[in-house]
């Protein structure tokens, strides 16, 4: 083996190993450490901790506010789920030869760069029932009369904090289906065209199994994000009322930091990886079920 | 490369300037006036130690980390160079003032660390959190500070004092006193009186501005409702013990006990439309301003709010506050709740112990203290150091020169334990009590069966 042949393999290990290592220390390990702690009761600073078996998991099967915390994360995954069509559109269109696409583009994607904390405070005032910008705009256009209490009444709320989290997402989606949509092959869709295929069957039969990983990864997020939903519930209502606008992630974090019962949040720890594996799985089931029944 | 170097340092310098630029101009202003104000507040209080000579010990070194969360704390250590001030003394000594955004914060961090073997040598507990942190703290009976401080004794956790509170704190209701004259109502003096004020206040502004509130609460932060649902039980019984013996019973929401009976009368209060259209729709800096706009005529905060209370207008001249009325009949006793607030204490972490002590002596002695407890608006906790009230704040005093004080305990372990087990969160109840269709006697119940399960799981007696 000559020099040179030497460092490519010397290379191409240390690539392999350096991030194997990383992986190990902080994703492997933590990972088998939190199943371990799901199974103690570990209050988060006592040096030790008792084994219980499968008292928290029980525990949390019985919780009726994590199951509401849990339904509302539903309202989440639901309401962008229904979107994400739309925004399939909007890349479509946005691909297409539009005039200042540039600037629609620039101005989808910017509310996913903006901070979700500031974003939240921004939607906390543009909401709040003492001159809310919201409110004030009803009143312009003489619908006061649909004015409700946005961020208190368990009703609405959760919609609420859903359109603030399609809001910031949707452009992301966006981008992201552009960029696949980008990538696709021209003498494809020009062979297409010239075969006398129509917009509706371009997307149907080309453009759609062709960007159909970046689907399933818009997917995924939708389920990762909607499970995971922390900072807009967090800042604007801070759970409330109650636990009506509580997600299943600030129901953990205040189960671990407020009622120091870091047991039983890593058995809600675990239980989020499960569910969004198992989501992840029936979704896509569905899915491409529907999406590539035409292909068969 | 030095081209390159030398547009990097001019891109960055013009970043700079134009962020520095683009800074709000008022905010810039506040801050230099904060600094102003601060420096001020200290030069005005220059202590017997400033001129008497320093006795420099250079025997005990080390680092030290000091944990804080509280903003006004931070802005006066900066404006008066505590660190310099200490190394005067301590000229061996280097400390590291590391700022927590908030206290909720505060506590996540300090639990993560305590974990970890990585608390600060010098950290903050409030009442209930002593017990908490009380294996990692060490015991302070031997200091000075300790001997002066009057409320630590009240604190102290199996005979050990494992923190000296910085400040008294007491709880006050601010109120607008033309408000109150232009409605024809009196400061109350029951609770009865109180809802009474607070309808007649509503009626009156209430009719001409529909985002009036007689009681101003940023409900949506859920925490600010604590002047009623932490501290009334105690003050319901006069009993700041009430956490602890709550933790002895197995149904301690039941009728007639002081829990239940506080809940009852603040529920009450909460559902009689004086906190206007929509308490839950606000934070608390929010509600905070609207009542410094005199757009509420109540608001119950502690002594700290009122600096935040003044920040929000130009003038207070017509602010004044009583104490919160909880007793049922003038002729019951009127009780004020006290608390020791922010403990210093050291850890068991640090590395110099007897370093951080020494801190700790130092804060509390006429080369630091003075100063800082008369930049607050907070009482002083130590007998050596006495301070006059707030003219604003020693109102609550005038109306009320019998008022039997209360001793309010956070809770200790065998409280904290059952209310985790239950996740018995009495600021969240508070903020539910706002909401439609909410049912009081179905949680108390709900709770008391919870208790009771919980302390038969823990073995707790």
């Amino acid at each position: 083996m000559n020099s040179l042949a030497k460092k490519k393999r010397r290379f191409i290990l240390l690539s392999l190993i350096i991030p194997s290592i990383l992986l190990v220390c902080f994703v492997v390990f933590p990972a088998i450490d939190l199943f371990r702690m799901s199974f103690t009761d570990w209050d988060g600073y006592s040096e030790t901790s008792k084994f219980i078996g499968f008292g928290n998991y029980i525990s949390m099967f019985k919780n009726k506010d994590l199951w509401q915390s849990l339904r509302n994360n539903a309202v989440y995954f639901f309401t962008h789920l229904l979107m994400i069509p739309v925004e399939l559109a909007f890349a479509v269109l946005l691909t297409s030869r539009l005039r200042a696409a540039k600037l629609y583009k620039t101005m989808v994607f910017m509310p996913y760069i903006i901070n979700g904390v500031a974003i939240s405070y921004a939607f906390s005032y543009f909401f709040s029932p003492i001159n809310g910008a919201f409110d004030e705009i009803l009143k312009v256009f003489h619908l006061s009369m649909l004015s409700r209490n946005w961020l208190s009444d368990p009703k609405i709320v959760n919609f609420v904090l859903a359109f603030v989290s399609l809001w910031r997402f949707s452009g992301y989606h966006v981008i992201l289906f552009m960029a696949a949509l980008q990538s696709l092959p021209q003498d494809v869709q020009e062979a297409a065209r010239v075969d006398g295929a129509n917009a509706w069957q371009m997307f149907q039969y080309i453009q759609i199994p062709a960007i159909m990983l970046m689907v399933d990864f818009v997917l995924f997020d939708n389920i990762r994000g909607a499970l995971q939903v922390f900072d807009i519930p967090f800042v604007m209502t801070a759970g409330g009322p109650g636990y009506a606008s509580s997600t299943f992630t600030l129901y953990t974090i205040k189960t671990a930091f407020t009622f120091s019962n870091f047991g039983l949040a890593s058995t809600m720890a675990v239980a989020i990886m499960v569910m969004i594996v198992v989501i992840y799985v029936v979704q896509n089931k569905i899915i491409h079920g529907l999406i590539l029944k035409g292909d068969k | 490369m030095r081209k390159k170097f030398l547009a990097l340092t001019m891109c960055a310098a013009l970043a700079a300037g134009a962020l520095t630029a683009c800074a709000p101009e008022d905010s810039a202003d506040a801050a230099a006036t904060t600094a102003a104000e601060t420096t001020e507040a200290a030069a005005s209080n220059t202590t017997a130690a400033e001129t008497a000579p320093v006795e420099v010990n250079e025997e005990l070194s080390g680092d030290l980390v000091f944990a804080i969360w509280d903003n006004n704390l931070m802005d006066y250590i900066d404006a008066n160079d505590m660190v310099g001030k200490f190394q005067q003394q301590y000229p061996n000594a280097n400390i590291e003032v590391e700022k927590i955004k908030d206290d909720s914060e505060y506590w996540n961090a300090m639990k993560m660390r305590a974990s970890a073997n990585q608390l600060p040598d010098i950290m903050f507990n409030k009442p209930f959190t002593l017990s908490r942190f009380q294996d990692y703290l060490l015991d302070l009976s031997d200091l000075e500070a300790t001997k002066n401080n009057e409320l630590t004794a009240g604190y102290a956790l199996n005979g050990k004092i494992l923190g000296v509170p910085m400040t008294a704190g007491y709880e006050y209701v601010y109120y607008w006193k033309d408000m109150f004259a232009e409605a024809g109502v009196e400061v109350p003096t029951t609770w009865e009186q109180l809802k009474e004020v607070s309808l007649k206040l509503q009626e009156h502004f209430g009719k001409d501005n529909p985002n009036f509130m007689a009681i101003a609460m940023g409900a949506k932060d859920e925490w600010p409702d604590y002047p009623f649902m932490e501290f009334m039980p105690a003050l319901e019984g006069g009993n700041g013990q009430n956490w602890n013996d709550m933790a002895a019973v197995d149904e301690p929401f039941a009728d007639g006990t002081d829990v239940s009976k506080a809940y009852h009368k603040v529920y009450d209060l909460f559902t009689s439309g004086v906190f206007g259209k929509d308490p839950l729709g606000l934070g608390n800096d929010q509600a905070t301003a609207l009542f410094a706009q005199k757009e509420a005529a109540i608001i119950a905060l502690g002594d700290w709010g009122l600096q935040n209370i003044k920040d929000g207008t130009e003038d207070y001249s017509q602010l004044g506050c009583f104490y919160l009325p909880v007793r049922d009949t003038e002729a019951d006793p009127f009780r004020v709740v006290v608390q020791g607030d922010s403990f210093m204490g050291v850890t068991t972490h640090s590395k110099n112990p007897e370093l951080a002590k020494a801190f700790v002596e130092w804060f509390y002695s006429d080369a630091w203290y003075p100063g800082y407890i008369n930049y607050v608006t907070s009482a002083s906790s130590m007998t050596n150091f006495p301070k006059d009230k707030d003219p604003i704040l020693a109102e609550a005093d005038l109306a009320q020169p019998d008022s039997q004080l209360v001793m309010y305990d956070g809770g200790g372990d065998d409280f904290q334990t059952v209310q985790n087990e239950t996740a018995f969160d009495y600021k969240k109840l508070g903020a539910e009590m706002f909401t439609q269709g909410f049912d009081l006697d179905a949680r108390l119940a709900e709770l008391n069966t919870k208790w009771k399960d919980a302390r038969t799981k823990l073995g707790t007696q």
